[in-house]
């Protein structure tokens, strides 16, 4: 609109006024009188509620239901795909470096899991297995996200506590099993505290990224509109990082299920790993796969919750910019 | 609204040191300045000149080297809610609505649940906004996200308003929408307002009184009174009275300007750089 009508004095001076660390501000290249007279016809309606911003149109669900359609097919292909490659390789007992001798086919560990699911033993492994998740990841989202929330805002409680969290942090869950054995009074004990220690350091690490990438504005913001330290935390700092602590979450349950297998593997009674370990030394072959299958899903059951959670607990993310691919 | 006796600035010979030694960087030197209850004042000044440090400081984001910021008989030493503060930068609680976010200042003072809702959807109201009380800052423009800045600051009744280059990010046609939205709200709050600016226009338009900013070191270079008519409409901007004020800025404010972009220019002066010192010649230079 101001193209044609800039005269170089005029330019010279506004463009002496742009600040230069300011690459967001515009040139305004107005002359007094025309710039304020082009827009006042606008004024009047400016004040008022613009129309919401257009939710979702046809078109755009449309594609998106498309979309979802095309990667519906292509999840099944990928898990047909895999039974085929097990089916195969069972029926015609390939043996081509990798061995498949000895691996039972689909229907045989079908016929296992129908047998054993209706078992007690089975579902008791279940919830021993889901139960030691439940507190270890638990006791580490208590302990986790606080102390992360502390370290990304305080200089010193991050200089005191860092050292030993670099050094904690290398060692697998899995080496802390003998460890684990002798510091705690129950088996129990040991395998929920493999556990934490599997979820712990994905949780805390996160939480301090989400405190220090949370920006400063925020916070200032908070503090001006009358908020104390500890308010400060718990409405500006926490749902400003909880983006992050989520991420540290989903990436905490892997490795907390990682952890918590080896654990029962070794150290264990009842639990998953502790079903499959058994059915190996028992040479209960389909027994071994069904185990596998059972943490498979478990975990992305897990991952799914938090995923689902996430998603009730910050509706905002789905506006987000770059939230939409 | 009745007239505030309260929400009086005082800056008092205040400077700003940033760094030591070599490094050593005066950002603000011996600064006066005051805004008196309900008045309206700028602070403008080129790049890097120490206008949004000396905010920071009466916003109490920051200590002086020297000198003290008073509001009314109260030292400034941190921030607090009877300084409302609408910065540059957008600074909505993006995991708050719109309401939630107007209505945060009140919640941390401790107002009922209910009482909060009416204040926030008035506010809302009053900004053209009530539409959008739901949605999430995320969804809405930056023109619509300034407003709910601004009325965000007023939600807690402050005594002054300290607002840093609020409309920096703005495109040119939307931030003189803003102005006068601006202008509007003064008006029917008639709150003290300390706003920090590099547009000359804006900080006419909207304001009683000016402080120009010299270059780093930033000293107060000129006060300068605005005497048009209340309430302001978009009208003034023509009249010689308004014309004859921009001139004058401009010519304060280019000095400090090309004194700002380095020692360079000011030593070998525009015609060292191969061109003729006139308006073409600086408009060449970028």
């Amino acid at each position: 609109m101001m193209g044609g009508v800039v005269n170089q004095p005029q330019l010279k001076s506004r463009l002496a006024l742009v600040d230069d660390d300011d690459p967001q501000a515009p040139p305004t290249f107005k002359s007094s009188s025309q710039a304020r007279g082009a827009p006042a016809e606008t004024d009047a309606t400016s004040s008022q509620a613009k129309p919401p911003m257009p939710v979702k149109q046809k078109p755009l669900l449309r594609r998106v239901s498309r979309d979802q359609w095309l990667s519906a097919v292509l999840a099944v292909a990928s898990i047909t795909l895999l039974f085929a490659v097990w089916y195969l390789g069972t029926k015609y007992r390939i043996e081509f470096y990798i061995r498949f001798k000895n691996v039972p086919t689909p229907y045989e560990v079908f016929r296992q899991a129908l047998e054993m699911g209706a078992s007690t033993k089975f579902v008791t492994n279940i919830i021993n297995s889901v139960r030691r998740i439940l507190a270890g990841f638990a006791i580490a989202i208590l302990i986790g996200v606080p102390l992360g929330l502390v370290i990304g805002r305080y200089r010193h409680v991050r200089s005191f506590f860092m050292p030993v969290v670099e050094i904690l942090r290398p060692i697998p869950a899995i080496a802390w099993v003998p460890m684990s054995i002798m510091l705690w009074p129950s088996n129990e004990a040991s395998i929920v505290y493999i556990t934490f220690i599997g979820a712990f350091f994905p949780i805390l690490l996160n939480t301090i990224h989400g405190v220090h990438s949370l920006d400063g504005v925020l916070i200032r913001a908070g503090r001006c509109l009358g908020a104390s330290e500890p308010r400060l935390f718990l409405y500006v700092i926490l749902p400003g990082a909880l983006p992050h602590i989520f991420t540290g979450l989903a990436v905490g349950m892997g490795v907390a299920w990682v952890s918590l297998i080896a654990a029962e593997m070794i150290s264990g009674q009842f639990g998953v790993g502790y079903f499959t370990w058994e059915a190996y030394s028992l040479v209960d072959y389909p027994a071994i796969v069904l185990g596998m299958i059972t943490i498979g899903v478990l975990g992305l059951a897990c991952s799914g919750l938090i995923r689902l959670i996430g998603k009730l607990l910050m509706p905002w993310l789905a506006f987000a910019p770059g939230s939409k691919k | 609204m009745t007239e505030l006796a309260t929400g009086r600035i005082d800056v008092r010979t205040m400077s700003v040191v940033f760094g030591s030694g070599d490094d050593e960087v005066v950002a603000v030197n011996d600064v006066d300045l005051n805004v008196q209850p309900g008045e309206f004042v700028s602070l403008i000044g080129p790049s890097g000149c120490g206008k949004s440090t000396l905010l920071s400081i009466v916003a109490g984001f920051m200590t002086p080297s020297s000198g003290e910021a008073w509001l009314d008989d109260k030292m400034i030493t941190k921030p607090g809610a009877e300084r409302g503060v609408v910065f540059q930068q957008y600074s909505l609680f993006p995991w708050l609505t719109v309401r939630k976010n107007v209505e945060f200042g009140l919640k941390m003072a401790g107002v009922a649940a209910s009482k909060r809702n009416i204040t926030a959807r008035e506010l809302l109201d009053l900004a053209g906004l009530l539409a959008f009380e739901h949605h999430y800052p995320d969804q809405l423009s930056g023109g619509m996200k300034q407003r709910i800045g601004i009325i965000r600051a007023l939600a807690t009744s402050p005594r002054v308003l300290l607002m840093d280059e609020p409309f920096g990010a703005l495109d040119t046609q939307t931030r003189v929408v803003m102005q006068e939205i601006l202008t509007n709200i003064w008006q029917q709050f008639r709150i003290s307002v300390l706003f920090v600016t590099h547009d000359i226009e804006e900080s006419i338009f909207l304001s009683d009184r000016i402080y120009v900013m010299t270059a780093r070191p930033g000293r107060i270079k000129a006060e300068i009174k605005v005497p048009l008519p209340r309430p302001r409409t978009p009208e003034m901007t023509e009249t010689p009275e308004f014309v004859g004020l921009v001139r004058k800025l401009k010519g304060l404010i280019r000095e400090e300007s090309l004194a700002a972009m380095g020692p360079e220019i000011k030593t070998r002066g525009l015609t060292g750089f191969g061109m003729e010192v006139g308006p073409k010649g600086v408009g060449q230079i970028f």
